[in-house]
């Protein structure tokens, strides 16, 4: 199976193997990994395209290069070296490689099994980088709206990464009334959803009591400083 | 702050291996402040390097304290969360012209994992191998995610850091935010504690332990225990609520995570 070999000064950092598709970048998430941050999160992606393999530029910052070229799209062949942004790892493109570790990626599954020569079709190499798209593009936040109770506006947007509901002059969603906490809830969007974490006094959802934290789901109802709002996520 | 108080332990150990220690922890629990940094360098450069950055992040946010209010927040961040990010920044530049300006001092740099408390948000800003962890009924949850090549290399024993303050002259501060409430607890600490201590025995031992200090001196012990290669430095910080709610606390067995109508009413 090919591989890509990340290097850095010429010692051998990781070698991944190349099933149907490698990911290149700064995050976790990506099959090569390279942590520099004049690396893009999700920066270049090498795929297999036919009986061949081929390196896409993923509208970098600082671009990609192949053999010292920069490339958009660009068919690899084996010996070449890719540099990505301005980080000094290099990282080689092995077309023969091993057959040992093979590395799991989370990408769909396109063509026939890993080894075997597939002809790309138009509609999954659609599908391929509409996946890869979606974990680079920031999903556009989910929403508060205010069913019931007093609010200043109708629909609160959950875009920050930390969200109040509470008296405090800070919060996002201003409770009013004298006993009402200064932070009653506070709501993380993280990479993986919003969770609620209830910091004073009471909070439903969905009529039960939330003990401490709680993973919002889509049309959940939240009960809080005599407020009732639904958590939407954006369609 | 009304109904949230912190309750802080810390502990910086030489180890079994090293002579000296370049590992540093700054507190300021009033301010919900506290800084772990873990210095690179041969010689003195090592721990000059983390003194310094830990007491500019300090100082710089000590004077700032008063301006969190109209602190510019940007890109979804609070406000304090901003001011953390800008003062590990100025802190890189710092180190990096005491670098510059003493050619022995060359080479010279520091991780850094920092943490500001206040209004039930923790913002934790970090550069290297040093970790934040939020810890949780029976949960421990990793807050950071180490610059090093540890981490790009699933083989990799040694790690090489890829990103420390003082290298460059610029330096990517990575943010986070994380509620907070009363029973959570946070730790800081240096690679010298990860190395040798695994995830589950720092939970088992914050659950065991519950007190911060005992979980610090506990956790420097195991890792002594273990080898000790490296400095070791840990940071607990628990969450507590106000005195009626740490006696309801009390009373319940505390994995349980169960509130109960006393502590709400209370509030």
């Amino acid at each position: 199976m090919p591989k890509l070999i990340l290097q850095i000064d010429n010692s051998v950092l990781k070698t991944c193997s190349v099933g149907q598709r490698a990911s290149i970048g700064r995050l976790p998430d990506n099959t090569v990994v390279v942590d520099n941050p004049a690396v893009s999160g999700h920066h270049a992606v090498v795929f297999r395209d036919g009986d061949h393999f081929v390196i896409e530029d993923l509208a970098s910052t600082n671009g990609t290069f192949v053999n010292g070229k920069r490339v958009t799209t660009q068919k690899l062949r084996g010996g070449d070296t890719i540099r990505v942004g301005k980080s000094t790892h290099a990282i080689a493109f092995d077309e023969q490689g091993g057959d040992d570790d093979a590395v799991e990626t989370a990408a769909p599954e396109i063509g026939a099994a890993s080894g075997e020569t597939v002809y790309l079709q138009a509609d999954k190499h659609q599908a391929l980088l509409a996946w890869i798209r979606s974990a680079q593009a920031p999903t556009t936040p989910a929403v508060l709206r205010v069913l019931e109770g007093p609010a200043d506006q109708s629909e609160y947007s959950l875009h920050a990464h930390t969200s109040v509901i509470g008296k405090s002059d800070a919060a996002l969603i201003r409770l009013k009334g004298l006993f009402k906490p200064k932070e009653a809830v506070a709501i993380a969007r993280g990479d993986n959803g919003y969770v609620a974490t209830v910091l004073r006094g009471t909070t439903r959802i969905n009529k039960a009591t939330v003990r401490e934290r709680q993973v919002l789901a889509d049309g959940d109802i939240l009960e809080v400083g005599g407020l009732t709002l639904e958590f939407k996520l954006a369609s | 702050m009304a109904g949230m108080r912190l309750r802080v332990g810390a502990r910086t150990d030489v180890g079994r291996v090293r002579h000296v220690n370049e590992d540093v922890y700054l507190l300021r629990a009033r301010q919900g402040l506290f800084v772990v940094c873990d210095g690179i360098g041969g010689g003195p450069s090592g721990e000059l390097a983390s003194r310094v950055a830990g007491d500019a992040i300090v100082a710089r946010l000590t004077e700032a304290d008063a301006d969190v209010q109209t602190a510019h927040a940007r890109s979804g961040y609070l406000p304090r969360t901003s001011m953390l990010a800008d003062a590990v920044r100025r802190s890189n530049e710092c180190v990096y012209d005491h670098a510059r300006q003493d050619r022995s001092l060359a080479g010279m740099g520091t991780t850094v994992v920092s943490a500001w408390i206040a209004e039930h948000v923790a913002s934790i800003a970090h550069v290297g191998d040093s970790r934040a962890y939020l810890c949780y009924q029976d949960r421990l949850v990793p807050l950071t995610c180490d610059h090093s090549l540890a981490s790009a290399n699933a083989n990799g024993d040694e790690a090489g850091l890829v990103r420390a303050l003082g290298r460059e002259p610029d330096v990517d501060v990575d943010l986070t935010e994380v509620p907070v409430r009363r029973g959570d607890y946070l730790v800081l600490c240096s690679d010298g504690l990860t190395r040798m201590v695994p995830e589950s025995a720092l939970a088992d031992v914050i659950h065991e332990l519950r007190e911060p200090q005992r979980i610090c001196d506990r956790l420097v012990d195991l890792a002594n225990g273990n080898g000790g290669v490296d400095n070791i430095t840990v940071v607990v910080v628990e969450v507590m609520g106000s005195w009626w709610q740490r006696r309801s606390t009390q009373r319940r067995p505390h994995a349980g995570g169960t509130d109960n109508a006393e502590a709400h009413t209370a509030d």
